[in-house]
């Protein structure tokens, strides 16, 4: 197969004429012909649409129109972002047939920096319930081990580009689902502050924590794609008019006097880390200190606080989300997904209302210590593991090291610290002050640049 | 605490608009119901009168065209 290319080599390329959009579209279509049929990463293939815009992208950067680096950049959509005229089912019975007649936002801006959108990615059930086997589609596989889960619920977005299908995809995270995927796949993904990149368009799991978000192979990539996507949208109400800094211009690769905090209590004893990612975490923040960085102890509340404040304010928005099709039509969701909302209807007003204090509460805790560190670092998670049914009710009983940051709004970024003797990825998450990304995506790419893990691809497309 | 017993589960049912659920999705929520029942109850109370929720009515919000 054709080398792989990030998306920052491939847009260099593109604009000194040395790489064609179509020829490199036609390295991803070759890679999703060769595997796709085993790793289910995508839903819809936009095969012909994407050819028509990779040469109507090849013309216009002939003709001197260049209009950025994603000019000419295969991506794809996790399969709850609306795109107009491509059916967008949120890999669920209930919209098995659903067009939506407006691009969301993040597709406006794709499309007009003149992206090759390549088709729709799967996920879990309105990005909540999964893995899953009675769905619409079957659920997506881990390029690196097809056994092995890719995480949710941006699954395919995860998954493909990691098998270089797609340079640069998008993904929405309400408890972990971009940086899930992310670290299961070995890629980067970042989960921007609550109102950075526009929601408008983008199917809901929970009004008060869903953020789009990019994932793609580094952490510059993310940059790159950061500079289209984020912004305002006076159209989505939860979207914040703050002022867009060039992400790619922070990327300098110096991190000297950064203070990293470490909330060592969540990953020593609230949820112990594996030895084998306590050792990778250990190893990482020792490349910072070489770096020099200073690395210090934090102290948070606990994570199932977070947690339990999230899951309640979730579950009585999704109900009210999808309460007429589960009186209508239960079975038409998948187990997992109906197990995990239809509670919702028995919570009370005053428990969401005090789990919405709460939130104020821990939220303001959160920026509180992140005044006294520039980041926070911790994993994002454990290696990925076997696919499998997961009993739905782990949702509600299992604390992850990620859904803090939903609560907190924060920028997280997940990216690969290296791999388990097995060749699984492992993870790195970083965590920001409100609206400052750049420093979460020059510390991530910092350490991207010194480690050799951006080398390696999965054994499957290489 | 004590199980949500099958009548105490069926009126809460109704209340939710779901007194029509099939016997299967009601044992479903039965099961659910004592998850969610549980997180809940560790939701602290107490708070002072005037704890605002993280999120309240913000007018420029609705200022703003579009």
């Amino acid at each position: 197969m054709a080398e792989f290319l990030t998306l920052a080599e491939a847009a260099r390329r593109i604009a000194t004429r040395d790489l064609s959009p179509v020829e490199l579209l036609q390295d991803c279509l070759a890679r999703v012909d060769a595997v796709d049929d085993r790793l289910c990463s995508f839903v819809t293939l936009t095969r012909e649409r994407a050819l028509a815009e990779a040469k109507s992208a090849e013309a216009e950067i002939m003709a001197g129109r260049h209009r950025g680096p994603l000019h000419g950049i295969p991506y794809n959509l996790k399969d709850i972002f609306e795109t107009k005229g491509i059916r967008t089912t949120a890999q669920s019975k209930q919209l098995a047939d659903y067009v939506p007649d407006a691009d969301c936002d993040a597709q406006e801006r794709l499309a007009a920096a003149g992206g090759v959108l390549l088709g729709k990615a799967a996920t879990w059930e309105f990005a909540h319930g999964g893995p899953s086997w009675d769905v619409l589609f079957p659920p997506c596989r881990n390029p690196w081990d097809l056994d092995k889960d890719p995480a949710g619920s941006s699954s395919g977005s995860g998954a493909s580009v990691a098998a270089g299908m797609v340079l640069a995809t998008m993904g929405s995270d309400t408890g972990g689902s971009i940086r899930g995927p992310a670290a299961a796949c070995g890629i980067a993904g970042l989960k921007p502050t609550y109102g950075r990149v526009s929601r408008r368009g983008v199917l809901p799991n929970c009004f008060s924590h869903d953020h789009a978000g990019p994932l793609a192979w580094t952490v510059e990539d993310v940059a790159i794609l950061m500079n289209v996507v984020a912004g305002f949208d006076p159209r989505d109400p939860g979207c914040a008019d703050v002022p867009v800094p060039d992400y790619t211009a922070a990327l300098t690769g110096d991190v000297r006097g950064l203070r990293i905090g470490v909330p060592y209590k969540w990953i020593e004893e609230e949820v112990p880390a594996s030895a084998v990612t306590r050792a990778a975490l250990d190893a990482a923040l020792d490349a910072y200190k070489s770096m020099g960085a200073e690395v210090v102890p934090v102290e948070l509340p606990p994570l199932a606080q977070y947690d339990d404040s999230k899951k309640i304010i979730a579950i009585a928005e999704l109900f009210s989300i999808h309460a007429e099709d589960l009186r209508r039509r239960p079975a038409l969701f998948g187990d997992s997904l109906r197990f995990r909302i239809i509670a919702g209807g028995l919570v009370r007003a005053e428990d969401y209302v005090q789990a919405m204090r709460l939130r104020t509460v821990l939220a303001q805790r959160m920026q509180a210590v992140l005044r006294t560190v520039d980041v926070l670092m911790l994993p994002t998670g454990e290696p990925a593991k076997t696919l499998q049914p997961v009993p739905p009710e782990t949702l509600f009983t299992k604390s992850s090291y990620t859904t803090a940051f939903n609560v907190g709004g924060n920028p997280a970024l997940s990216l690969c610290m290296g791999f388990t003797g097995e060749g699984m990825p492992l993870s790195l998450q970083v965590v920001g002050r409100l609206f400052d990304e750049a420093t979460v995506l020059r510390v991530g790419d910092a350490y991207e640049r010194a480690m050799p893990w951006r080398q390696r691809r999965p054994a499957l497309v290489s | 605490m004590e199980e949500t017993t099958a009548e105490e589960l069926r009126v809460l049912a109704i209340q939710a608009g779901m007194g029509d659920l099939p016997q299967q999705h009601l044992e479903e929520l039965r099961l659910a119901w004592e998850h969610v029942r549980a997180m809940a109850a560790r939701i602290p109370k107490d708070r002072p009168r005037g704890d605002e929720p993280a999120h309240v009515f913000v007018p420029t919000t609705f200022a703003r065209e579009g």
